[in-house]
C-alpha cells in the first residue's frame, strides 16, 4: 500500500488548524486562572452533538451551525464559571481537577441519557466533496473546518490584542494581584475568558463533528491531545500553541508510515507524558533555553 | 572557632540577570552573622543557594570544607545546614507537634526510626521554644508568631550546626520582637551558628556578631555592626546619597 | 486498663460481630452465593481504595491512571498461568511488575507539580491500554519478540483472555472469598502502618508542602516514589486476583478509564488521606452499583433504568464533595460530631442555668 505522503501532510496541516481551536481554549483558561478545564473534553462532545442535532433532527445549515452553537456554550460558560468553578479558585489545584473531572462525567451521562451510546456521525452535502489543491486530493470538508478554525482564532486574537476586555485577560493571566490594583475587575475577567474557552472548546467539538464519528466518551482522547499542545506549545501564546497542533497533526500524520493506524492515538498520549517530563516550558521555552547558549 | 561555612564567588543568574554577582564570604562556627540590604539584593536568592533550593549558577559553598554547593536540600538539611522561610510555610493540616516531629525525624543525626523518640525530641524543642502548650493545635490554627516559633522550632528539632533565619521577626510587633531575639540568642548558646536575614534593624544590628551587606546582588561591606551602619556606601544603598556623607546619624536602630 | 476500658466500649463487639458475620457468609449462601460474590468485590476494592490512597491520599499526588497496575497484574498472571505457572505463584509477581512499571514512568513524572501529574497519569493510562490492545500485532512480524507469542496471541487484544475455570467452582470461589478478605486486612493494616511511621509523616508532609519538606530533611523523590511503587504493587495483586476470579479479562475493563475513575472516587468519597475513608468510599461505591443502579424507578409511564445514571451520579458526588465537604464522609462525621458536641454543651449549659 502506497500512502501519499503530500496528501498526508496537506491533512496534517488542515487538521492542524482544529487541533489549535481545541487548544487555545484550555489554554486560556490555564493561563488566566490556573485551572487544568478536565470538563473541555466534555464541551467538545456536547459542541459535537449540538450540532448533530442542529443539521441532522432540524435540518439546519451546517454553516449557521457554529453561529448559533457558539454563543450558548459562551453563556454555558459564564454560567460554570459563576457558580461552581469560582468556589475551588482558591483551593489546592486538586479541588479544581476533580470538580471539573465531575462535571466532565455528569455531561457524559446527559449524553448518554439524551442519545445513547451509539456512535453517531453527520454527513452533509459536502462531507464526501473532495477536490484537487496542485494536485493533492483535499477534503472540501477539512478545509471549511481548517478554514473556521483559523477564522475563529484570528478572530480571537484581535480581541485579545485589541479591546479592553482582551488586553484585561491578558493581564490577569500574567498577574491577578497587579490587574485587580490597576482597576480590572478580575472577577469578570475570569467569567469572560472562562466563557471564551468554553466556546471555542465547543466549536472544535462542532467542527470535529462535521469531520469525525463521535460517541459520548469521544473527548478523552481529544483532550489529551489538547493537553499535549499547549504543554509542547507553552501556555498563553498563540504562536506556541499553533507550532505545537502542526507539529503533534505531523507527527501523528507520519507516524502512519511506521506504526498501525490504530495506535496513531498512542503517539499523542505517548508525546504528551514525554513532553511533559522533558519539556515542561513548552517548545518556546526549549527554544529560548539554545538562544541563550 | 573555624570556620564553619564560606562561599567562594558564588553567583546566580536568572536569564541575564544577576542576582547574586560574585559574592564571597564565611562565616565562623558559633557567630551570628546578619545578611542586610535593601529589597532584591539578592539575600534571600543567596540563602536559596545555600539550602539547595536553588543551584549556584557559578562559584562554591563549602561547609566544613564539603561542597554542598551541587546537592539537594534534602542531603543539605542532613548535613547539617537547616533554614526557616521568609513566608512561613508550617505543614497546615499537622499539629504542631508533628510539624516538628518531622523535622526530627528527618534531620541530621537522627538515627532512631521510632516514633516515641522522635516524639520525645519534639517536645524537647517545643519546651525549648515555648510552644509546648499548643502542641496539639493544628498548625493553621496559629497566630503569625507562634507560626514564626513553629518555623523555627521544627528546624531547630533537626538539629542544625547551621541555622538559616529568613527574616524571621518580620511582621511581629516590637514585644514579639524581642521574644524571638531572645530565642536566638539562647540558639546560639546552645551551640547553633546563625545566618540571619533581615530588615529589622534593631534585630539584626542589635544581636549580630558580624555583618554582610548586600546590594543588588554584590557585596558593599561586611564587619561589626558598627562598622557597617557608618559605612556611606550603606547609608547610600538604603537610603540614597544625600544622607551618606556625615558620620554620626542617630543611633536609634540599634538597641542593645 | 487500656484495654479494659476499650472493651467497656461498643466499637470493638460491633466489629467484632461483623467479622463473625464475614466469616460465616460463605457457609450461609444467603441469596444463592450472590452476597458471597459482593462481599468479595467489596474486599477487592477496598484494597484498591486503600492502595490507591497511600499516593493520592497521604502523598497527595492524585493518579488517575491506576488502572494500568491493575491491567498489568491481571494480564501478568493470566499470561503466566496460561503458559503453565501455577496461578498462587503469579501474584507477587503480578504486584512486582506492577511496581516496576510504575517506577520506570512514574520516576520522570513524580517530578510534576500536582496537575500535571494527575494530567501525565490520564496519558500514561490511556496509552498502557492501547499498547496492550495492539500488543499481538506490534510484536507478531518482529524476530524478536515473536516467541512471546502462544498460538498467535500474548495479549489477545481486544478479545482478551480467557482461563481455564476449575472443576469445583464453588469451594474454589469460597477460598477465594477468604483470601480476598485476608488481602483487605493486610492493605489495611499496612495503610495503617504507613500512616503512624516516619515513611507516612513524611508523605503527609510532601502532600502539604513539598518545599518545606525537601528543606526540613525528606528526600521527596524517594518517598513520592515509594508511595508509588507501594500502591502500584498492591493494586497489581489486585488484578491478579480480578483475573483469577473472572477468568475472563479484556483491556477494556481492566486497563479502562472506568477503572481509573472508581479508585479515585472512592477514596473522594469516603474521606482522602484517612484509614477509614477508602473503606467506607468502597462500600459505597459497591452498594451503588449493586443495589442502586440496577433499580428501575417506574413513575407512571415514566420508565428510567438507573443503570444509566452511574456517571451522573458519581459525577454529581464527585462536584458536590469538592464544593461542600472535601474530606468525604469521614469530615462530614467529624462534622456532625462537632456540631453534636456543641449542642450538648449548649443544652448542659442552659440546665445549670
Amino acid at each position: 500500500m502506497t500512502i501519499d505522503v503530500p496528501a498526508l501532510l496537506v491533512g496534517a496541516v488542515l487538521l492542524a488548524g482544529l487541533y489549535a481551536t481545541m487548544s487555545f481554549g484550555l489554554a486560556l483558561i490555564y493561563g488566566v486562572m490556573k485551572i487544568v478545564n478536565l470538563a473541555h473534553a466534555g464541551i467538545m462532545m456536547w459542541g459535537a452533538y449540538a450540532t448533530f442535532v442542529f443539521i441532522v433532527n432540524w435540518g439546519g445549515n451546517p454553516f449557521l451551525a457554529p453561529l448559533i452553537i457558539v454563543p450558548l456554550f459562551f453563556v454555558l460558560g459564564i454560567f460554570m464559571q459563576r457558580f461552581i468553578v469560582r468556589r475551588v479558585m482558591y483551593a489546592p489545584p486538586i479541588a479544581s481537577l476533580l470538580l471539573l473531572f465531575g462535571v466532565w462525567l455528569i455531561m457524559q451521562n446527559i449524553a448518554y441519557l439524551a442519545f445513547s451510546g451509539d456512535t453517531r456521525a453527520i454527513t452533509t452535502a459536502y462531507t464526501l466533496m473532495t477536490f484537487r489543491m496542485a494536485g493533492i486530493a483535499v477534503s472540501f470538508n477539512r478545509l471549511i473546518v481548517f478554514c473556521v478554525g483559523i477564522l475563529a482564532l484570528f478572530a480571537l486574537q484581535q480581541f485579545l490584542n485589541h479591546t479592553y476586555m482582551g488586553k484585561a485577560i491578558r493581564a490577569t493571566a500574567q498577574d491577578g494581584d497587579a490587574s485587580k490594583l490597576v482597576g480590572i475587575n478580575t472577577e469578570r475577567v475570569m467569567e469572560i475568558a472562562f466563557g471564551l474557552g468554553i466556546a471555542l472548546a465547543s466549536l472544535a467539538g462542532s467542527l470535529m463533528a462535521l469531520i469525525f464519528a463521535f460517541d459520548p466518551d469521544f473527548g478523552r482522547p481529544h483532550l489529551l491531545k489538547s493537553f499535549c499542545i499547549v504543554v509542547l506549545g507553552g501556555v498563553g501564546s498563540f504562536v506556541g500553541v499553533a507550532l505545537g497542533s502542526l507539529f503533534l497533526a505531523i507527527s501523528e500524520a507520519l507516524s502512519v508510515l511506521w506504526i498501525m493506524p490504530a495506535m496513531q492515538d498512542f503517539v499523542s498520549f505517548a508525546l504528551l507524558v514525554i513532553v511533559l517530563i522533558v519539556m515542561p516550558g513548552g517548545m518556546l521555552g526549549l527554544l529560548e533555553k539554545f538562544e541563550k547558549n | 572557632m573555624g570556620v564553619l561555612i564560606r562561599g567562594e564567588d558564588v553567583c546566580r543568574y536568572f536569564g541575564g540577570l544577576a542576582a547574586v554577582n560574585h559574592v564571597s564570604f564565611e562565616v565562623n562556627r558559633g557567630e551570628i552573622f546578619g545578611l542586610i540590604g535593601p529589597n532584591g539584593a539578592g539575600k534571600t536568592t543567596l540563602f536559596r543557594c545555600i539550602t539547595g533550593v536553588y543551584q549556584a549558577t557559578s562559584g562554591r559553598i563549602l561547609f566544613n570544607e564539603k561542597d554542598i554547593t551541587r546537592l539537594m536540600p534534602h542531603r543539605i538539611c542532613v548535613m547539617g545546614v537547616t533554614n526557616t522561610h521568609q513566608v512561613v510555610k508550617p505543614f497546615m493540616d499537622m499539629t504542631v507537634l508533628d510539624n516538628v516531629r518531622v523535622g526530627a525525624f528527618f534531620g541530621r543525626g537522627w538515627v532512631s526510626k521510632e516514633v516515641k523518640d522522635a516524639t520525645k525530641e519534639a517536645m524537647r524543642v517545643l519546651e525549648f521554644t515555648g510552644l509546648a502548650p499548643r502542641a496539639g493545635s493544628l498548625a493553621r490554627n496559629l497566630t503569625l508568631p507562634d507560626r514564626k516559633r513553629l518555623e523555627v522550632a521544627r528546624a531547630l528539632a533537626t538539629r542544625p550546626e547551621l541555622l538559616l533565619l529568613d527574616e524571621v521577626v518580620a511582621g511581629l510587633n516590637p514585644t514579639e520582637t524581642d521574644m524571638m531575639i531572645a530565642l536566638i540568642r539562647r540558639l546560639r548558646e546552645s551551640g547553633i551558628t546563625i545566618i540571619m536575614v533581615e530588615h529589622v534593624m534593631r534585630a539584626v544590628l542589635g544581636v549580630s556578631d558580624r555583618v554582610m551587606v548586600l546590594s543588588f546582588g554584590e557585596k558593599i561591606a561586611e564587619g561589626t555592626p558598627k562598622e557597617v551602619y557608618t559605612d556611606p556606601e550603606v547609608i547610600e544603598a538604603y537610603l540614597g546619597k544625600s544622607y551618606a556623607a556625615p558620620q554620626d546619624q542617630g543611633n536609634s536602630a540599634i538597641n542593645r | 486498663m487500656q484495654v479494659k476500658q476499650a472493651l467497656r466500649s461498643w466499637k470493638p463487639w460491633v466489629g467484632l460481630a461483623f467479622l463473625v458475620f464475614l466469616l460465616w457468609v460463605p457457609a450461609s449462601e444467603i441469596a444463592g452465593g450472590y452476597l458471597q460474590t459482593l462481599c468479595f468485590l467489596t474486599f477487592l476494592y477496598v484494597t484498591l481504595s486503600t492502595a490507591w490512597n497511600i499516593l493520592g491520599g497521604y502523598a497527595g499526588q492524585t493518579s488517575f491512571g491506576h488502572a494500568t497496575f491493575y491491567g498489568l497484574g491481571a494480564y501478568t498472571t493470566t499470561i503466566l498461568v496460561l503458559r503453565g505457572v501455577p496461578p498462587l505463584m503469579t501474584m507477587p509477581l503480578a504486584g512486582i511488575i506492577a511496581a516496576l512499571y510504575a517506577l520506570m514512568w512514574g520516576y520522570p513524572c513524580l517530578r510534576l507539580r500536582g496537575q500535571y501529574f494527575a494530567i501525565a497519569t490520564i496519558g500514561v493510562g490511556e496509552a498502557t491500554r492501547l499498547l496492550m490492545l495492539n500488543l499481538d500485532d506490534l510484536i507478531k512480524d518482529s524476530e524478536l519478540l515473536k516467541g512471546f507469542l502462544q498460538e498467535g496471541v500474548l495479549t489477545g487484544g481486544a478479545t482478551g483472555l480467557m482461563l481455564p475455570t476449575p472443576e469445583d467452582i464453588k469451594s474454589y470461589a469460597v477460598g477465594f472469598y477468604y483470601g480476598a478478605m485476608g488481602l483487605m486486612f493486610a492493605a489495611l493494616l499496612i495503610s495503617w502502618w504507613v500512616k503512624n511511621s516516619k515513611f507516612g509523616l513524611g508523605l503527609f508532609a510532601i502532600n502539604m508542602d513539598i518545599d518545606a519538606a525537601e528543606t526540613i530533611g525528606v528526600n521527596t523523590v524517594y518517598y513520592k516514589n515509594l508511595a508509588l511503587m507501594l500502591s502500584a504493587f498492591m493494586v497489581g495483586i489486585c488484578g491478579s486476583v480480578y483475573a483469577q476470579y473472572m477468568f475472563y479479562i479484556d483491556p477494556q475493563t481492566v486497563f479502562g478509564f472506568p477503572m481509573s475513575i472508581a479508585m479515585v472516587l472512592m477514596p473522594t468519597i469516603g474521606g482522602i488521606g484517612t484509614l477509614a475513608g477508602p473503606v467506607l468510599g468502597a462500600v459505597v461505591y459497591i452498594v451503588v452499583q449493586d443495589r442502586i443502579l440496577t433499580a428501575n424507578l417506574e413513575w407512571g409511564a415514566f420508565k428510567l433504568s438507573l443503570s444509566s445514571l452511574h456517571l451522573l451520579l458519581y459525577g454529581g458526588l464527585l462536584v458536590l464533595i469538592i464544593l461542600f465537604e472535601p474530606k468525604g464522609i469521614t469530615g462530614l462525621q467529624r462534622r456532625l460530631a462537632r456540631w453534636w458536641k456543641k449542642a450538648g454543651t449548649r443544652v448542659t449549659e442552659k440546665r445549670t442555668a
